[in-house]
């Protein structure tokens, strides 16, 4: 391998890409290399985009703390994320992208191919026949195995089996079936970043703050759309709801607004897609759909 | 054109808090700083001043409800000393971080263990870093003046930063001197109402103390630094308005018989008069040896401290706290302040009158030969405490 792999993690609050960065270290740890794991730090939200990273080498010893800005390697674990973040921002020409997508190959090239290998897997469908709910991060693993080959495929499983006791044998076979399933896609000669821009954040000089950081702006939180954390939607039946409101009642969000028919409907904008309103329905009105 | 009175310096803190017409002080009594907030607790029973005085369970209590009153845009007042501005920390970083105009004396008092109700510098150094104004007083008549000055300084729409007063426990604080207090009137001219830009108001609210992510604190910082530097600025207005006003000047560096002075010794806060006696005894031995007053701690006054020691050949540092494992906290400053000096003298530091240990006119002249007897021997970087039993 190269003298020093740099791989980022792209995924949600919850989704486990924190996990999977651990457990990829753990595992070329075991097979003597060298190597490193952390989250991108901060306020922890269910469903936020969050981010992790690793840095992999055979001997040379690893210093290098700061957050990794030109990866060798990314992974999404959450399909939504291609349109929100540029999750390729920064990667190397003739790095490996992964991406978990129900999409075809070829449908995933042409939003976020570029000048690097693009391996695409539909984990989530993976985890939900196996795993029996949508966390994926262990099918990834054995995706990024299948594309990169940063560590033996069994070597993971000891580390996997250690991390999840009982639940061990159903993440082990998500990762071999996902690593089974991933397709790859060399980069084509000349092939260019994607053209997408996204917005970049621009923060204030010291100057421009206010004097002891006071905020003056009122309900600035309303303006975080909140809403793109959300892996699943709430959906109605009108046939079957009775308009009691329950939903919004519990609504930790208080998203959920009655229409002038008397439905109960949540804004879309801010429901994080918690599902809670779906579990308090009693008459089963609502159901979480994916997104 | 005001009156002399007897006051100890606690009451003349707290005539001068009353005649800055204060409008909120809360406080917790510790020795030995409750002199002064009883002082205020009386003004206010009295009707003498028209302030709300907020009893609480602690100094922390005590300063958290002092960022209240100052965000409301209340002038606002706190005393403590020694262990109750330890308890007060936290929130003594958090009065500055939000640019509260809070003025707070300070009785300087020990540390423990053990446990010391005396004075020394240890309280002052432990906040040194918390980005408040340190201002320090010598007699009674500066406490007074001093305070005034405080506020002024404090509320300067160029500053809005909250500002300590130092005064020496007992050294200052339960000693009655002279004290020529100014009219009313005067006071309110020096002193008019003040306008902080962001008040906590129902009508238009706002943010205060809100979280920065890694990509805001660093700036939210770096203005709270630039603030307290270029305070100065206006600190040395302030003296001067107040010297042309009231006819007693004062400066972040002040000097006594410095000129032509070979010899300088640094002092800070009550124990520099005492040093003032043992410079007139060396002088009159034809000793040329000058003393230097620290009056600003923070923000430390290089350019003036540059200028009035550069031509010296020796300065002598007494600091009256320990750093521990390092230099005197002042005698790090110092050398630190001219390091990048062509033309710099020596330095010789010791630590002395800890825990409220006298030293005397007498000590001061022994201090001064051992200073200069150390230099000569090259023994620059030792660093000795002052009067201490080795056997």
């Amino acid at each position: 391998m190269d003298e020093l792999v740099e791989i980022r993690w792209h995924g949600r609050g919850g989704q486990g890409a924190v996990t999977s960065a651990e457990l990829l270290a753990l595992t070329a740890i075991r097979e003597g290399k060298v190597a490193q794991a952390f989250p991108s730090f901060g306020p922890e939200r269910r469903g936020a985009p969050v981010i992790a990273f690793n840095r992999i080498s055979k001997d040379k010893p690893i210093r290098a703390r700061a957050a990794i800005a030109e990866p060798d390697i990314v992974i999404v674990l959450d399909p939504g994320l291609l349109g929100i973040i540029d999750v390729a921002h920064g990667l190397k020409d003739g790095g490996t992208l992964v991406v978990n997508s129900p999409r075809e190959l070829s449908a995933v090239n042409s939003e976020i191919g570029g000048p690097w290998r693009l391996a695409v897997v539909d984990a989530t469908r993976i985890a939900r026949d196996i795993l029996k709910r949508p966390i994926v991060n262990t099918a990834m693993l054995g995706a990024l195995v299948k594309a990169t080959g940063i560590v033996n495929l069994e070597s993971l499983f000891q580390p996997l089996q250690e991390r999840f006791g009982r639940l061990a044998e159903s993440n082990i076979k998500a990762c071999r079936e996902a690593h089974k399933e991933t397709l790859i896609m060399e980069p084509t000669p000349g092939a260019k970043r994607p053209e997408k821009v996204y917005p970049v954040e621009k923060w204030p000089s010291w100057k421009e703050l206010n004097i002891g950081f006071v905020v003056t702006e009122v309900g600035s939180a309303r303006g975080y759309q909140t809403g793109y954390w959300k892996s699943e939607h709430p959906v109605r039946d009108n046939e079957r709801c009775i308009k009691c409101g329950m939903c919004a009642l519990f609504c930790p969000e208080d998203c959920i607004r009655q229409t002038e028919e008397g439905y109960f409907e949540a804004d879309d904008f801010y429901c994080k897609g918690c599902g809670i309103c779906a579990r308090e329905c009693w008459t089963g009105a609502v159901t979480m759909v994916e997104v | 054109m005001g009156r002399r009175v007897a006051f100890e310096s606690s009451c003349a803190i707290a005539e001068a808090a009353k005649m800055a017409n204060i409008d909120v002080c809360a406080a917790y009594p510790i020795t030995p700083q409750t002199h002064i907030v009883e002082r205020i607790a009386q003004l206010i029973a009295d009707g003498e001043l028209d302030a709300n005085y907020m009893p609480v369970e602690s100094e922390h209590s005590a300063l958290s409800g002092c960022l209240g009153s100052s965000a409301a845009g209340a002038r606002t007042f706190i005393a403590t000393a020694g262990q109750g501005l330890e308890l007060m920390h936290e929130v003594v970083y958090v009065a500055s971080g939000m640019r509260l105009p809070i003025v707070m004396a300070v009785c300087n008092r020990a540390l423990s263990v053990p446990l010391s109700i005396w004075g020394d510098h240890s309280d002052a150094m432990a906040v040194r870093d918390t980005g408040w104004i340190q201002i320090f007083a010598e007699n009674a008549q500066q406490a007074f003046d001093l305070t005034l000055c405080a506020f002024r300084i404090a509320e300067d729409p160029a500053v809005l930063l909250p500002t300590m007063l130092h005064i020496d426990g007992f050294h200052l604080s339960h000693v009655i001197e002279p004290v020529l207090l100014p009219e009313q009137e005067e006071v309110n001219e020096f002193l008019p109402r003040y306008h902080h830009p962001f008040v906590l108001d129902p009508k238009s609210p706002v943010t205060m103390g809100d979280f920065a992510t890694p990509a805001l604190y660093t700036e939210a910082k770096v203005g709270q630094d630039v603030a307290l530097r270029n305070s100065l600025k206006v600190i040395l207005q302030v003296f001067q308005e107040f010297g042309e006003r009231f006819g007693r000047d004062y400066s972040p560096v002040e000097t006594y018989k410095t000129e032509g002075a070979e010899v300088l010794l640094l002092t800070m806060g009550s124990f520099s008069e005492v040093a003032m006696e043992a410079i007139d005894r060396v002088r009159g031995a034809g000793e040329k040896v000058g003393l230097v007053r620290l009056r600003l701690w923070r923000p430390f006054p290089f350019e003036q401290f540059r200028q009035v020691v550069n031509q010296a050949r020796l300065l002598i540092v007494l600091d009256r706290a320990l750093s521990f494992g390092g230099p005197g906290p002042v005698c790090s400053e110092v050398q630190a302040a001219l390091y990048h000096l062509r033309q710099r003298p020596q330095v010789v530091g010791f630590i002395g009158g800890l825990g409220g240990r006298d030293i005397s006119v007498e000590g001061f002249q022994d201090m001064v030969h051992r200073g200069i007897n150390k230099a000569k021997q090259g023994k620059l970087g030792e660093i000795e405490v002052f009067d201490v039993r080795e056997q």
